[in-house]
């Protein structure tokens, strides 16, 4: 579902330097000294002194000095090939070139530093999504308008609350309010307002033809979203009503998380615009126990985590726009640092290794999908160490438990979200809220 | 009256020697399981495991037949090995052979070919419905009725699956479930994978989770599902061992303490443990309460109950906040029976490839 995810998929797994590809090859053994046994003086002097009778005297020995020639000459062609390689790994640039002299890459690296003025553990996310969005439009979007329509929708929300009669104060309240505010219809017949439910777009939801449809302020425009941009603008929403609510990954996905007054907690799917049980998530297929443990998903992501999320998305905008370039292995490396385990910040940080490391293999001339050709990046070592760095890279994601899921997987888990067992849940859980709520109903 | 006092001045003494005996036994086990725990000794699955056997079993488990078996097995794992190559293509295709190999000498009937020349069919394990929960006999839990009888349960098929692998110089990871035992195994190209021995697929981990009985933050916390490493494996047979030893006629719930907290050092979040280690307070609140001629309803009127309580309260806020819930036993039989039934839905396609022989 998300765009960034999608994509690096695609590059790990169809093709491009497949991952298991990679894995397999017996990783190239840095050269010892035994075997450059060659370079030995006296072995040549041997080897060429030809004229010692005994060499000629039996047949024998004239093969034996054939055969050390032509071991000679193979030890001089490996001699020459490792000197060539020498003064080629000079030559070679072992990171990715930067997109630095492309003007508008500046919107990118002015946004960075805002978003590092931010503190991570207390950040205003209605701020950080629009310096990520704005930043990807060239600065041409203006703060105060996109304020004002979270301030006029914060209102709304208000208004309907204190409409229906719900506590102001109950999270529980607030939430089932933005709830409907995405699911339902909504009206202030006294002010003549009508809010209509918020729509998933299933026309390119994982932005691969325009990045932009993963923003909140194309779902503000067009009231269609998906499941990237829906628990975005779910959790601003939040902010702005002071409502407590917490983002929630599984695989391809990303979801709401909230709890009532008594510590119950509620899965919020704004896809479907439904309340979900943790079995109905689990039941995908594609969540390891590892992923549990490793709190990659399914876990409240606290506030330090969340920002780290929004950095992956900030630097996978920048790749999407130029390319792969320092600057998001700069940003990356930020978001580990807040949230070690990451999922999405691997997958972005493998995408990017295996890029650099393609870019150094192609200097060097060798086709590094090639197994056999492959075997040639001995004579460098710091290729190797890239490599080496690559693969370490997806081991660490096959330990923190992550499974890839096909997008045609991820289709049909969503449709059986729509299934009736769901739907009883869902209407179960609305009735509750209903029940608790009531005795504030006027 | 005079007659049965009598008696009972016989008695006494004799319950008594009685119970000195085997609690020596399970001494000597709890010492051997301890002293893998601490390295003092070489850590030795096999043996572990028999020892807390052999306890149970008044010292006169037949280990001399039970490590022919072992050996026969090992033997048997290895000519499969050699006779099939394997689909599985990745760096560690060696070990992931000796997985598939093991998987089906616990699961497969093979054709074995003796000196002579006859042709025998080999025999493979099979679950046992009869009195899975070892109620009617301890026993029933064995690795030794296991090898004698060919029927086993989720205890014994996959710790005798863990004992061969380690006869093979490879690892196997027990992994928990409420109720239920399984093993863990990672592989260079899928990761993570289960090996389900009761039924003799590898389900994937959606199938565990939807038995309905594990809670998240059980899997977050390692309660279940976890890949137990060596002394978390030992931990376990501590708790085994305790559990055997309160089928005894008498015992000694300070000893069943003793086992559960030495367990809990080496794997904090058994919950097998804690639940033992509640129960056998509760036991000796209630000792201590009849011994004052009351019951439970005075609890609170003894310093030494009223801490015990606290404890316990305690120790179960704890079992449930890591997620534990008890999970009832007839559900757990159709929950393992779902998985046969349901077959497709959570039988894991990657590695079902390792049943292709040849």
């Amino acid at each position: 579902m998300k765009v960034y995810l999608k994509t690096i998929l695609i590059l790990i797994f169809s093709g491009t330097l497949s991952n298991l590809g990679f894995c397999q090859v017996q990783l190239p053994q840095t050269p010892s000294p035994s075997s450059f046994q060659i370079l030995n003086p006296s072995q040549n002097v041997v080897g060429t002194n030809t004229g010692t009778p005994i060499n000629f005297t039996t047949p024998a020995n004239g093969l034996a000095v054939y055969e050390k020639d032509k071991k000679l000459v193979e030890q001089q062609e490996i001699q020459r090939n490792q000197i060539y390689s020498d003064l080629k790994a000079d030559l070679i640039n072992y990171s990715l070139p930067g997109y630095n002299h492309i003007e508008s890459t500046k919107y990118y690296r002015e946004a960075y530093n805002k978003l590092t003025e931010l503190d991570e553990t207390d950040f205003s996310i209605e701020k950080a999504t629009f310096i990520i969005e704005n930043a990807y439009f060239e600065d041409q979007q203006n703060y105060e308008e996109f304020n004002e329509v979270v301030n006029q929708t914060g209102d709304f929300l208000r208004e309907k609350m204190n409409d229906l009669g719900y506590d102001k104060e109950s999270n529980l309240a607030k939430n089932f309010m933005l709830f409907q505010f995405f699911s339902d219809t909504l009206e202030i017949k006294s002010k003549d307002l009508k809010h209509l439910p918020l729509k998933y777009d299933f026309d390119d939801y994982m932005g691969i033809k325009d990045w932009s449809k993963m923003f909140v302020s194309k779902l503000l425009e067009t009231g269609k979203g998906q499941c990237n941009s829906l628990p975005r603008l779910y959790l601003i929403l939040a902010e702005e009503i002071g409502a407590e609510a917490f983002l929630s990954l599984s695989p391809n996905h990303s979801y709401i998380k909230f709890r009532d007054e008594e510590d119950n907690w509620f899965n919020v799917e704004l896809t479907n615009g439904m309340f979900t049980t943790d079995s109905s998530i689990l039941q995908s297929g594609f969540i390891k126990s590892e992923a549990l443990q490793n709190e990659i998903y399914m876990q409240t992501m606290t506030s330090q985590q969340l920002f780290s999320l929004l950095l992956v998305d900030f630097a996978q905008g920048y790749a999407r726009k130029f390319g792969y370039d320092p600057f998001v292995k700069k940003v990356v490396d930020r978001a580990l640092k807040l949230y070690p385990n990451n999922i999405n910040a691997h997958m972005l940080s493998s995408n990017y290794l295996t890029m650099e490391f393609e870019y150094v293999a192609k200097q060097i001339g060798i086709d590094p999908r090639n197994k056999q050709e492959l075997q040639n990046i001995r004579h460098f070592p710091k290729a190797i160490s890239l490599l080496n760095q690559v693969n370490e890279q997806y081991d660490k994601i096959d330990n923190l438990g992550f499974e890839f899921m096909s997008p045609q997987a991820y289709q049909k888990w969503l449709e059986s979200l729509q299934e009736s067992k769901q739907k009883q849940d869902n209407q179960e859980m609305k009735e509750q809220f209903n029940i608790k709520l009531q005795p504030l109903n006027k | 009256m005079k007659q049965s006092l009598i008696l009972l001045l016989i008695l006494i003494p004799l319950c008594q020697s009685l119970s000195a005996q085997y609690d020596d036994r399970y001494e000597n086990s709890f010492n051997t399981l301890h002293e893998m725990l601490l390295d003092s000794s070489k850590y030795d699955f096999k043996k572990a495991v028999f020892s807390v056997e052999n306890a149970y079993s008044e010292s006169i488990l037949d280990t001399i037949s039970l490590n022919k078996k072992i050996a026969f097995l090992k033997e048997l794992s290895q000519r499969l090995i050699e006779s099939r190559t394997l689909k599985y293509k990745g760096k560690d295709k060696e070990v992931v052979a000796k997985y598939a190999a093991l998987f089906s000498v616990l699961n497969d009937s093979i054709p074995i070919q003796d000196s002579e020349g006859n042709i025998y069919s080999y025999v493979p394990y099979s679950y046992d419905f009869d009195d899975p929960f070892g109620h009617e006999e301890w026993n029933n839990m064995f690795v030794s009725k296991l090898l004698k009888t060919g029927k086993g349960n989720c205890h014994s098929l996959p710790y005798l699956y863990k004992i061969l692998a380690e006869e093979l110089n490879v690892e196997a990871h027990l992994a928990l479930a409420p109720n239920h035992i399984y093993i863990k195994h990672k592989n260079e190209k899928d990761g993570w994978y289960n090996t389900e021995l009761t039924s003799g697929i590898f389900p994937i981990d959606a199938w565990l989770m939807a038995s309905g009985y594990i809670h998240t933050d059980a899997i977050r916390n390692g309660v279940f599902m976890k890949a137990l490493g060596d002394k978390e494996s030992i931990a376990l047979c501590l708790v085994d061992l305790a559990q055997a030893y309160q089928r005894e006629e008498f015992y000694d719930v300070d000893f069943v303490i003793k086992c559960a907290n030495t367990a809990l050092e080496y794997y904090p979040n058994y919950v097998n443990a804690m639940i033992l280690k509640t129960e056998a307070k509760g036991k000796k609140m209630e000792n201590f309460l009849l011994r004052k001629n009351t019951d439970f309803k005075d609890v609170n009127n003894y310093p030494e109950t009223r801490e015990l309580l606290a404890e316990v309260q305690n120790e179960l806020t704890k079992i449930y906040e890591l997620g534990y819930r008890q999970m009832p036993e007839e559900m757990y039989l159709n929950w393992l029976v779902s998985l046969k039934e349901e077959r497709e839905k959570y039988s894991n396609q990657d590695i079902n490839t390792f049943n292709a022989t040849n």
